[in-house]
């Protein structure tokens, strides 16, 4: 049985593409313009995976990711999304969504992003991968839990690697390794991004936009 | 200063914000009510043969100096008001007694200086003030009302009682009450028009930022729109497309460096999007880390420069990633295709020039090149320098 995409975007226009570059590969249950017809239809519906885009009005994506978590934290989320501004990136992996990619992604790239958030993985983008790289940089203040303030060196490799344009395929040739150690490496820096009290995280989003 | 129960009923004199000794503001204080009008009440007093004059000098005599200024916090109206019957109470307690020199006296100067200081309270703006600008506090609509009649009435007693000046005491009256009817009638419209032109200046600035925004946004995304629509190669419209939600999103939230300090990150950018222009391919940015722009680095840039152009020219790639890492110690920057890439060992003479125009510029900052290229995998041109000093 295919995976179940549910997609969610404002622009009726660009959701309509996505839909049909999708429904060969994958069962499109259903799709929504906006947050609150989202969590309903996500609820209903329980799809596997959520193509979620960033801005929409009412809170846009991180309100329906949060929305659906309460009741359905199983229901993976991957954010979509013309911007890649560290904020918005930041937020949404924060809200729980498993993967960020930019709405320039090509078609084949998508299918294999969602086929990867579907069996658990992460998916980083290879801005996304520079942001965490950025945040994670430096010393390290003293929090309770040091673990989820940093990065091992295996993982800023995985993740320079990512930055530099290159598939998982490549990394794990790269570093000698298998996909499947690629594909844990990022998982972990996706828990680290999700769960590190790193003050920093919020702040260091905020002051990119500027710098 | 702690305002403490056993000291709550001394009497202490102001010393800020007093006319004679403070007593008046002393006493105001102390019975939570404004200062004009206990010394409106000293005033009205003083014709009962002095007695306020006296009152005020005894007061003052067994009271003390306040050392610092009390925050007092003032009774309401209805407090106020039960004061106000009292002190009339007094009075007509006074006058029983035959504590009393003349009717028209007495009851002249008291309403009139009541009048006066239900009008005029240094604390507030005037009664003329609230009703032209609404956005001051204004004084009660009630206070202002019994001011005013406690005035014109206490003129219009004076000038029915004092015979030679009743002809002014006419003219005075009538032009209070012409002043008191205009400012009923035309006192709302008057306001309104305070408000209407402070909407106006509101609509006009915004006007005005939305005429700049409209400017801009002509100049650049509906240009932009205008050759996406002529153009029907699909690479172009979406670098088009690219280029402009790039500069678009530098406008919006300011990305700019501030203090005219380039940045590296900024001039990779800059070189980014100008191969994306030149050759129509798209060029992804990443960098991590940042650091000030000077000369000594710009052989990196000229390098990062060449191996870019080299992929969008040679590598076949649909797009090309260039990756900026700076760090205490070094600075970093790989370009990368997922092209056709070249074997190293057998490349051709216009090959190796421009791979010695990325490795010569390279090495005149005193850099290192590598480049990593297999048929069919792409190619990596890696751009380091360690940083000396710092």
């Amino acid at each position: 049985m295919s995976t179940k995409v549910f997609l969610v975007d404002d622009h009726r226009l660009f959701l309509a593409g996505v839909r049909a570059e999708l429904a060969e590969e994958f069962s499109i249950v259903g799709t929504a313009y906006d947050v609150d017809a989202a969590i309903d239809g996500i609820r209903n519906l329980k799809p596997d995976v959520v193509l979620i885009d960033v801005h929409m009005p009412d809170g846009g994506g991180v309100a329906v990711v949060t929305g659906v978590a309460e009741t359905n934290p199983d229901i993976k989320f991957l954010a979509l999304s013309v911007s890649d501004s560290a904020e918005d990136v930041i937020a949404m992996i924060r809200a729980g969504a498993r993967g960020y990619v930019t709405k320039t992604i090509g078609p084949e790239e998508l299918a294999d992003a969602i086929r990867r958030i579907d069996a658990g993985d992460a998916v980083f983008s290879p801005r996304l991968a520079g942001f965490v790289l950025d945040a994670f940089a430096g010393a390290i203040p003293s929090t309770e839990d040091p673990e989820m303030d940093q990065l091992t060196v295996r993982e800023k490799d995985v993740l320079r690697l990512i930055a530099r344009g290159f598939a998982y395929k490549q990394v794990a040739r790269k570093l000698n390794i298998s996909i499947k150690t690629v594909e844990t490496h990022v998982s972990s820096v996706l828990r680290k991004l999700q769960l590190s009290n790193r003050h920093e995280l919020a702040r260091w989003a905020s002051k990119r936009r500027i710098v | 200063m702690i305002y403490t129960m056993d000291r709550s009923f001394d009497l202490y004199r102001r010393r800020s914000d007093r006319v004679a000794a403070g007593v008046a503001g002393g006493v105001a204080d102390s019975l939570r009510v404004h200062d004009t009008f206990v010394r409106a009440a000293f005033v009205s007093l003083s014709t009962i043969w002095g007695l306020g004059f006296f009152l005020y000098i005894i007061l003052w005599l067994i009271s003390f100096d306040d050392v610092d200024d009390r925050e007092v916090e003032l009774v309401d109206g209805q407090q106020g008001i039960g004061l106000g019957l009292a002190f009339l109470g007094f009075l007509l307690f006074a006058r029983v007694l035959g504590w009393w020199p003349d009717d028209a006296l007495v009851w002249i100067v008291t309403a009139i200086s009541f009048g006066v200081a239900a009008l005029t309270d240094r604390a507030l703006p005037s009664p003329l003030t609230s009703l032209l600008d609404p956005g001051v506090q204004q004084p009660g609509r009630i206070r202002v009302l019994i001011g005013v009649s406690l005035l014109v009435g206490g003129l219009a007693f004076m000038s029915s009682t004092i015979g030679p000046i009743a002809e002014l005491g006419v003219v005075l009256l009538a032009v209070a009450l012409t002043g008191l009817g205009l400012l009923v009638a035309f006192g709302p419209w008057v306001r309104r028009l305070a408000q209407d032109l402070g909407h106006e200046r509101r609509e006009r600035v915004r006007q005005e930022e939305r005429a700049e925004m409209a400017a801009h946004l002509h100049d650049s995304v509906l240009q932009t729109l205008a050759l996406i629509q002529r153009s029907d190669d699909p690479i172009r419209m979406s670098l088009l497309a690219r280029h402009q939600e790039g500069e678009l999103r530098d406008w919006l939230y300011g990305n700019i460096p501030l203090d005219g300090v380039d940045l590296m990150s900024t001039a990779l950018r800059g070189i980014a999007s100008k191969v994306e222009q030149d050759h129509q391919i798209p060029v992804d940015v990443v960098t991590v880390g940042d650091v000030n722009l000077d000369e000594s680095l710009r052989p990196l840039l000229g390098a990062a420069n060449e191996a870019m152009v080299n992929a969008a020219k040679h590598s076949g790639a649909d797009r090309v990633s260039a990756y900026m890492e700076v760090d205490d110690s070094t600075i970093e920057i790989f370009v990368t295709d997922q092209g056709k890439g070249f074997d190293p060992a057998e490349v051709g003479p216009d090959r190796k020039g421009i791979e010695n125009s990325i490795v010569a510029r390279a090495e005149k900052a005193g850099a290192r090149v590598s480049i990593e290229s297999e048929p069919g995998e792409g190619t990596e041109v890696g751009i380091s320098l360690r940083r000396e000093g710092q």
